[in-house]
């Protein structure tokens, strides 16, 4: 483990009211956004003794005729999820200013402090978001084309499986390219709180040039990614052989893996935090009086910033 | 001297049966047409040119004067019925609106058509589209005689033809160096029910043909494997690179076969009950290890159709494993010949692959020997073996889990029938033609689905065992024939000793759907202007329950219902009003009740609403409302990917 990957780690250990508070927001948003989901299989299943089939197991059948049902409209129940999905978006955009803050400085904040700077930088942050949905709907344009180049393959090549490696070839690559898209955000945002950044696009391109310079932090990146992707896998490899019964038992095992994932995002967030605070602030003087002497910049280096390791 | 002669005329008469194969055994069928085909296969531009002798033998009773022959490959062309009709509505090879590809094309072109005896007509030759007067449909023609056949005697047609083949599509053509080729020469139509019978090609139709012989010589690429329906009789090294192979098939038909250069002949047998039958897969290298479960499922089913339906009369089954990307090839039936399908990674839990194969051999029975009219009566073979699948699927893998059987989720046939079912139920009656079905969907879920669930149910009303052996009754009075719709019924009615006419008229001819549910239930003391408190065993309850068909079908209904005291009850109802109010007075407070409580009446739409409980039970709710809420916040996570 390199020691960006410990230090960010133990950054996020340090401040991890944020992970729980994290989840508790994305919990209760999910839980209300499904209320109306409660409600539906409710009325159907409660006093249905065909509702058995999906508690003893999961009858793929009994659940595709609940579906079909038409007072169970899948679309709504759906869109009630992507609005959840929305709402959480912009919630975590919102505190994104908050929790680069307590990175960057590596303390507790208090209340007012913490919404003061999601505040501060909420709207920078929602206009970063909607420049990455360049990068990253290009990424996705690129996932569809792999994929169907790879059913091309899979139909055509005279190598059986030549499609399938390509297909997951090209995914990892891509899920490679989003690490690295995220991570130049991630620089770009946890810049702009540090220098109350308000050029965006010039923040952008030093965030690229940096990341570009970042090897380290890169790694990092793909690491957290794969202690994201493993954990899940466990998570979900533990599910699988839990009883079908054991509705509670699985409700928590699939919460833990949920945790892990924010708390993963956040060490993400907190290794760009890292970089940002080692770096010299670039502080930028006033233009100078017409009679006065030019001065050069000077470099300020951030006093709170952690040593380097 | 003598000795020596009469051994040598011994072993002559022995070579020549060998020779003919089973030719000379007794036929099965009453053998209307012998086809005799010798053609030479282009692999490189997929055609093959050939010569077709058909000698028809006239059974029908009456004096024929024309003869309609289908040409199945002229359907892959854009103007053709079964491509517009596969571009507007969707079938199994394309979606909606998926548009003509060239690779799709394919052609039957008669080149020259003689009557043996009477000359030349290929100048008479004209296309004919009895079903939607298609002009640039060419999947039909028709020639008349110039002098009309009677009945008893016989006419041979001589038929220059050159098969193109499309990249595979509707189970024909070809992928690579493989090759399945299905319906690739001109095949007459059946005189049937006093006429012709002889349908365009349509998007959602099978085939229709007469009984006979097949004697097949084919010039293939050496060394490519085949298969075919049928028994090979003879093989052949030309020495230019190229083989000469010769098959022989009876009492069949139609007449399929397969090549490639890539395939691992498998061969196994089997004994049955009247014979011992000889098992050759043609096998992918890549799916080998699907080879055991192909296998597992063929030998398992074709034990089961020789206890339940009857005896498989052939020598030989031959399976056909389509390589990647000819999927289109898979999930076939032929006679003696069947196709399966299955990928290099498919995992053990989805039993396709043994779906598949079970699905294909059945219609050895249901197609290939009750050889019923797959353009008119899709259900008599579709239907009747998805029914059948379900059966022998249960038995060999689980009622529950012979679709899917994960440690996740479990799929049965009878939930995969419910689920294509439910959404179409009242759309097309079963009797319906195939090419005038509302849909691709509503082909599959009424055709498939709503007859096997028929079947499924009526085990419920008359038995299993009843039902089976109805089946097998039918089976011995039609195979070899070509049974219509009433004989069915008739065959069934008969078998069981039951009128069920008033079943089939609802299931086969009428859309009419089965949703009987509980409109109300409980209980409520019969004091119940008494204060005093209630005794449990003490006081008695008036419990009633409120029974509403809630659909247009009339089935008789048992309820059961169980009290709080441990004891339960089962009462009956003719179904035939709109609603039912069944009541007790009991020393006991109803605690449920059931429609159905065998779980028998698989036409039903809504299984949720045939029981009610006193208690409500928020486990399944729960769980789902859990997951789906765990869904929601893996997609709140994944959009903050954003942030």
């Amino acid at each position: 483990m390199n020691g960006s990957v410990r230090s960010s780690a133990g950054l996020v250990w340090r401040h991890q009211r944020l992970v729980w508070w994290i989840f508790v927001v994305n919990l209760v948003i999910a839980w209300f956004s499904s209320l109306p989901a409660r409600a539906t299989f409710s009325a159907v299943l409660d006093r249905s003794l065909e509702s058995a089939k999906l508690v003893t197991g999961f009858d793929v059948g009994t659940l595709a005729l609940l579906l079909e049902r038409p007072d169970v409209s899948m679309r709504t129940l759906a869109s009630g999820a992507a609005e959840a999905g929305l709402v959480f978006l912009i919630y975590l955009l919102f505190i994104d200013g908050g929790l680069f803050t307590v990175f960057l400085e590596d303390r507790k904040l208090n209340r007012a402090e913490f919404f003061e700077n999601a505040g501060l930088f909420f709207w920078r942050m929602v206009r970063l978001a909607l420049y990455s949905v360049i990068p990253f709907g290009l990424l996705i344009a690129a996932n569809f084309g792999i994929a169907g180049y790879a059913g091309k393959l899979s139909n055509n090549a005279a190598l059986e499986r030549l499609g399938f490696f390509v297909n997951i070839g090209g995914k990892l690559v891509i899920v490679i390219v989003a690490l690295f898209v995220r991570l130049w955000f991630d620089l770009a945002q946890a810049r702009v709180v540090r220098d109350d950044e308000r050029k965006l696009c010039r923040t952008l391109w030093r965030s690229l040039k940096l990341a570009f310079g970042s090897g380290r932090l890169f790694a990092s990146y793909i690491g957290i990614g794969l202690f994201a992707a493993v954990t899940f896998g466990i998570g979900i490899g533990v599910w699988v052989y839990l009883p079908h019964a054991a509705t509670g038992t699985s409700f928590v095992v699939l919460e833990l893996v949920t945790i892990t994932q924010i708390a993963s995002r956040l060490w993400l967030k907190a290794a760009s935090a890292r970089r940002i605070a080692l770096l010299p602030v670039e502080v930028e003087l006033p233009p100078p009086a017409m009679d006065e002497t030019l001065v050069p910049a000077i470099e300020v280096t951030d006093l709170q910033s952690p040593p380097m390791e | 001297m003598e000795i020596r002669c009469w051994r040598i005329c011994l072993m002559a008469v022995a070579a020549l049966l060998t020779a003919s194969g089973a030719a000379q055994s007794t036929p099965l069928s009453d053998r209307v047409v012998a086809y005799q085909i010798e053609g030479a296969y282009n692999a490189k531009t997929h055609t093959l040119d050939a010569t077709e002798l058909l000698t028809y033998t006239n059974h029908t009773g009456t004096t024929l004067e024309k003869f309609p022959f289908h040409l199945y490959l002229n359907a892959f062309q854009p103007k053709s019925t079964w491509m517009t009709e596969a571009e507007r509505m969707g079938n199994r090879d394309f979606s909606k609106g998926e548009g003509w590809e060239e690779k799709h094309f394919g052609s039957n072109e008669v080149k020259s058509l003689e009557v043996v005896g009477e000359g030349d007509l290929t100048k008479q030759m004209k296309f004919v589209s009895p079903d939607d007067g298609n002009a640039s449909d060419r999947t039909v023609f028709e020639v008349a005689l110039p002098k009309p056949l009677p009945p008893g005697q016989s006419v041979q047609f001589r038929i220059h033809f050159v098969a193109k083949f499309p990249e595979v599509v509707a189970r024909t053509g070809y992928k690579r160096d493989f090759l399945m080729a299905g319906q690739w020469f001109p095949k007459v139509g059946v005189w049937w029910n006093g006429a012709w019978n002889c349908h365009q090609f349509h998007a959602d139709t099978e085939f229709f043909a007469d009984f006979g012989t097949f004697d097949v010589k084919l010039i293939l690429p050496a060394k490519w494997n085949v298969g075919s329906s049928g028994v090979q009789t003879g093989a052949k090294e030309n020495g230019d690179g190229t083989q000469t192979l010769s098959f022989h098939a009876e009492d069949v038909h139609d007449f399929a076969w397969t090549a490639d250069s890539g395939t691992i002949v498998v061969e196994d047998s089997i004994k049955l009950s009247t014979r011992t039958v000889k098992i050759r897969m043609l096998m992918q290298p890549g799916h080998m290890a699907t080879a055991p479960r192909y296998m597992q499922a063929l030998k398992g089913t074709m034990r089961k159709f020789d206890e339940w339906i009857g005896p498989y009369p052939y020598p030989q089954i031959t399976v056909v494993d389509p390589p990647h990307g000819g999927g289109a090839a898979g999930g076939m039936e032929y006679p003696t010949l069947i196709t399966a399908d299955t990928s290099w990674w498919m995992p053990k839990s989805l039993e396709e692959p043994e779906l598949v194969v079970e699905h294909e051999f059945g219609h050895q029975y249901w197609y290939g020997m009750v050889a019923t009219n797959e353009f008119e009566n899709a259900w008599m073979d579709e239907g009747i073996n998805s029914y059948t699948e379900a059966k022998i699927m249960d038995a060999l893998y689980g009622q529950t889990t012979s679709v899917l059987n994960s440690r996740l989720a479990t799929l049965g046939e009878r939930g995969e029938y419910r689920m294509s079912y439910e959404p179409v139920a009242d759309r097309d009656p079963i009797s319906r033609p195939a090419w005038l079905f509302e849909d691709n969907s509503s082909y599959g879920g009424i055709t498939y689905s709503k007859t096997a669930l028929m079947m499924l149910t009526l085990e419920n009303l008359i038995g299993e065992k009843t039902v089976l052996h109805g089946l097998h009754e039918y089976f011995e009075q039609y195979k070899f024939k070509h049974p219509r719709p009433e004989d069915f019924t008739a065959a069934m009615n008969q078998a069981v000793g039951q009128n069920l006419d008033w079943y089939w008229k609802q299931t086969i001819y009428g859309t009419q759907t089965l949703d009987d549910h509980i409109l109300t239930a409980g209980s409520e003391r019969v004091d119940w202007y008494n204060k005093a408190e209630e005794k449990k065993g003490v006081t008695v309850y008036h419990s009633e329950v409120v029974v509403h068909r809630r659909g247009d079908f009339d089935l008789p209904v048992v309820l059961e219902a169980k009290f709080d005291d441990g004891s339960a009850i089962r009462e009956h109802w003719d179904g035939k009003d709109r609603w039912h109010r069944f009541a007790w007075d009991r020393k006991a407070k109803l605690a449920s009740a059931e429609i159905d409580p065998d779980h028998g009446y698989l036409l039903d739409r809504d299984p949720f609403n045939n029981s009610w409980t006193e208690k409500a039970d928020r486990k399944a709710s729960g769980k789902l409302a859990g997951y789906w809420t765990l869904l929601t916040q893996w997609l709140e996570q994944a959009l903050s990917w954003l942030a």
